[in-house]
């Protein structure tokens, strides 16, 4: 594979580096549906917002003027109430910095560590065929060899989100003894791509349940619902929200995937148990297979560690000193302790872990790998984090969610 | 050896053809502010056929790109100069704009006149946006050069070109002496990315701005008021549509009904 090259752009109206941009979807009228951020090419700890990962599980609902837009909270609470955003914005105010990680956020990497075969990349692939191909001059790639490759990677990305805590809204409106949990919805509806589903799995020989049109709902345990970081923000990365995010707001709870992070909120129910949303018990789930009766609804993140630079496609390497560079965080609170291997994992060394260092925020990391002797190298870096938690977390689980294992990245040394 | 490629400045082909409006009284099509602009694909791949023959000859081949467009054009022109291109031409004086396929091809002409000792004139098979593919073609006749159309490839060895070009049924090759237009086709390939180092060597080449004046166009011969084609109307024609149930007792004979329906329709 020949050296990346880097690319130019017009940017205000002078050369500079073409910037980072989402690897989206878009739907018939142009519009972003989905996107994966483009992991290899960020610098910083702060994804831009216009890189920002986007899935969603619904159909992405009309915008609603943040003027005509209220938040109902009702259920196990003294005095039920409606919220307006300007209502909410005199609320005491607070700002977290907190990565977002889709559940299925490298999913393919469960079969490639069990099966091996072909691993998963973080770039681009069709970018990188395109280029390869205008290398070689022969034609861009066939809609197959596109197809063939399904990513999983890079929907996870890091941002700022400011707006009130969920805690404080929940004060106001009297939580009753009973209240177990806060059942957060969001405007959008739909009804589940059950295809997704079947994707996920990997099969589609078992039956799924369709519950028709719903609204995106997700039932958030007290406790999570009381920490003093679980947001309602209407701020992401120093401006308003923007739609796709979920605007006017969404919930923020750092440490749990994406799934958690209910977009388009208009609804605050406050119930006496957990409740059994679509997205809670059927999927986004842990268990052995879909005729486990015990099937776990998905919480907090395991512990991750990414090796971004070098990438396998980076190979072969010159001999000297190379950095290993990545990101690391965890679910359950701040990073403590990277290590690195650069001999598939026989011998482990300290990274060196770059500041600041944030609860819910991934840190950097980094190494410096003195490759005198040309040869095959396996490098792997793992993390534990500040409850001791290390790599892997989660085991495998029939829809390969909370992906946390040990990625080895494979180099030549020429 | 000179290569003059002609570029225009489209509305991005991935825009969605729900965001667009046609103005039924103005005869035009009206985009909605904000929505990007791009390089008319075809043209791109007219000025990668150019950087492909530069890349074969080596630096004795200077690469111009011309485009006749408002002052917004500049963007494609710094576009084409980040590929590789070695200068610019811009044609927005406002007298040579809102003409037809015979103007634009006039002033272009013009415009290669005065650049003076140009071999090649390589234009996109057709501009994305309007389709007519008669730009390419009408300045060959206008400056008395051989045209070729459709090209696949073109390779340059001395004074002939020799030109792939695409049929519909295969391909051909044909050979020509230069001076030569050659319309170029999608099927040459991915056009290169501008590389960081070419983008910024991209901002100090010269770009120069020419006017009716400049290219010797008297007024009456310019722009809209040199075109001979006259757009009489332009609509979104009214698209009508039915729906029939297919009747059937079991769904065998349900499924032949619709069967027989789609052969009278001839979608089978």
């Amino acid at each position: 594979m020949p050296k990346r090259e880097i690319e130019g752009d017009w940017v205000m109206g002078w050369p500079d580096r073409r910037r980072a941009t989402l690897i989206a979807g878009k739907d018939t009228q142009g519009r972003v549906i989905n996107g994966r951020a483009p992991l290899v090419e960020l610098e910083g700890l702060i994804t831009p917002t216009d890189a920002y990962y986007v899935v969603n599980q619904l159909e992405v609902p009309e915008p609603v003027h943040p003027d005509d837009w209220t938040l109902s909270v009702y259920g196990e609470v003294e005095r039920p109430a409606e919220f307006s955003l300007k209502e909410l914005q005199k609320l005491p105010g607070r700002t977290v910095r907190a990565v977002t990680e889709c559940a299925g956020n490298d999913a393919g990497f469960f079969d490639y560590m069990q099966k091996g075969g072909k691993k998963p990349s973080r770039i681009n692939q069709q970018d990188m065929q395109a280029r390869a191909a205008m290398r070689e001059k022969s034609a861009v790639p066939s809609t197959e060899e596109i197809s063939s490759e399904s990513t999983t990677t890079c929907a996870v990305s890091a941002g700022e989100f400011t707006g009130v805590p969920l805690a404080e809204v929940l004060r106001k409106a009297g939580l009753k003894t009973r209240a177990a949990s806060v059942r957060t919805e969001g405007f959008d509806r739909g009804r589940p791509d059950l295809a997704v589903q079947y994707r996920s799995v990997g099969r589609s020989d078992f039956k799924l349940v369709d519950p028709g049109v719903i609204h995106y709902d997700k039932g958030l345990p007290l406790a999570k619902a009381l920490d003093p970081d679980t947001l309602l923000a209407w701020s992401m990365n120093g401006e308003y929200l923007t739609h796709i995010h979920g605007a006017p707001v969404r919930m923020i709870v750092p440490g749990w995937s994406g799934n958690w992070w209910v977009k388009w909120l208009h609804k605050l129910e406050i119930m006496d148990h957990v409740p059994q949303c679509y997205y809670q018990k059927h999927y986004f789930v842990y268990g052995n297979s879909p005729e486990d009766p015990n099937k776990e609804m998905i919480t907090a993140m395991g512990v991750r560690c990414i090796i971004l630079d070098p990438l396998d496609e980076d190979s072969p390497l010159e001999r000297g000193t190379h950095k290993v560079r990545g990101l690391a965080w965890s679910g359950a609170g701040a990073i403590a302790r990277v290590e690195v291997s650069v001999d598939g994992g026989s011998t482990w060394h300290d990274a060196h872990l770059e500041a600041p260092r944030e609860k819910w925020l991934w840190l950097r990391w980094s190494y410096l790998w003195e490759a005198d002797r040309p040869g095959r190298y396996r490098i792997m870096a793992r993390a534990t984090d500040a409850q001791g938690r290390h790599q892997p977390q989660i085991p495998w689980n029939y829809q390969r969610k909370h992906f946390d294992g040990i990625v080895p990245t494979d180099v030549t040394i020429a | 050896m000179r290569i003059a490629v002609c570029v225009k400045q489209v509305p991005n082909p991935d825009t969605p053809a729900a965001v667009f409006r046609v103005d039924e009284t103005a005869r035009e099509l009206v985009l909605p502010p904000g929505q990007p602009l791009a390089m008319s694909p075809f043209d791109e791949q007219a000025l990668e056929a150019a950087l492909r023959i530069r890349d074969e000859l080596g630096g004795t081949v200077g690469i111009s790109a011309l485009t006749l467009g408002p002052d917004a054009s500049r963007s494609v022109l710094k576009h084409a100069l980040a590929m590789g291109a070695d200068e610019g031409v811009l044609l927005a004086d406002p007298a040579l704009l809102s003409g037809d396929s015979y103007a634009t091809a006039l002033a272009l002409a013009a415009a290669v006149r005065k650049l003076g000792a140009v071999d090649l004139v390589l234009a996109g098979r057709q501009a994305a946006d309007t389709d007519a593919g008669a730009v390419g073609i009408g300045m060959a006749e206008l400056l008395g050069w051989t045209a070729v159309t459709f090209a696949k490839e073109v390779r340059v060895a001395g004074a002939t070109a020799r030109v792939t070009r695409v049929l519909d049924d295969g391909l051909e090759t044909v050979e020509a002496p230069l001076p030569l237009v050659v319309t170029v086709s999608n099927e040459l390939g991915a056009p290169r990315k501008p590389s960081l180092r070419e983008t910024m060597r991209a901002a100090r080449k010269p770009v120069a701005a020419w006017g009716a004046g400049e290219l010797g166009l008297a007024a009456q011969r310019a722009g809209a008021a040199g075109a001979r084609r006259v757009r009489e109307r332009l609509f979104v024609p009214a698209r009508e549509s039915h729906c029939e149930f297919i009747a059937g007792a079991t769904p065998q004979e349900q499924a032949s009904a619709l069967a027989r329906c789609m052969r009278d329709a001839k979608l089978l």
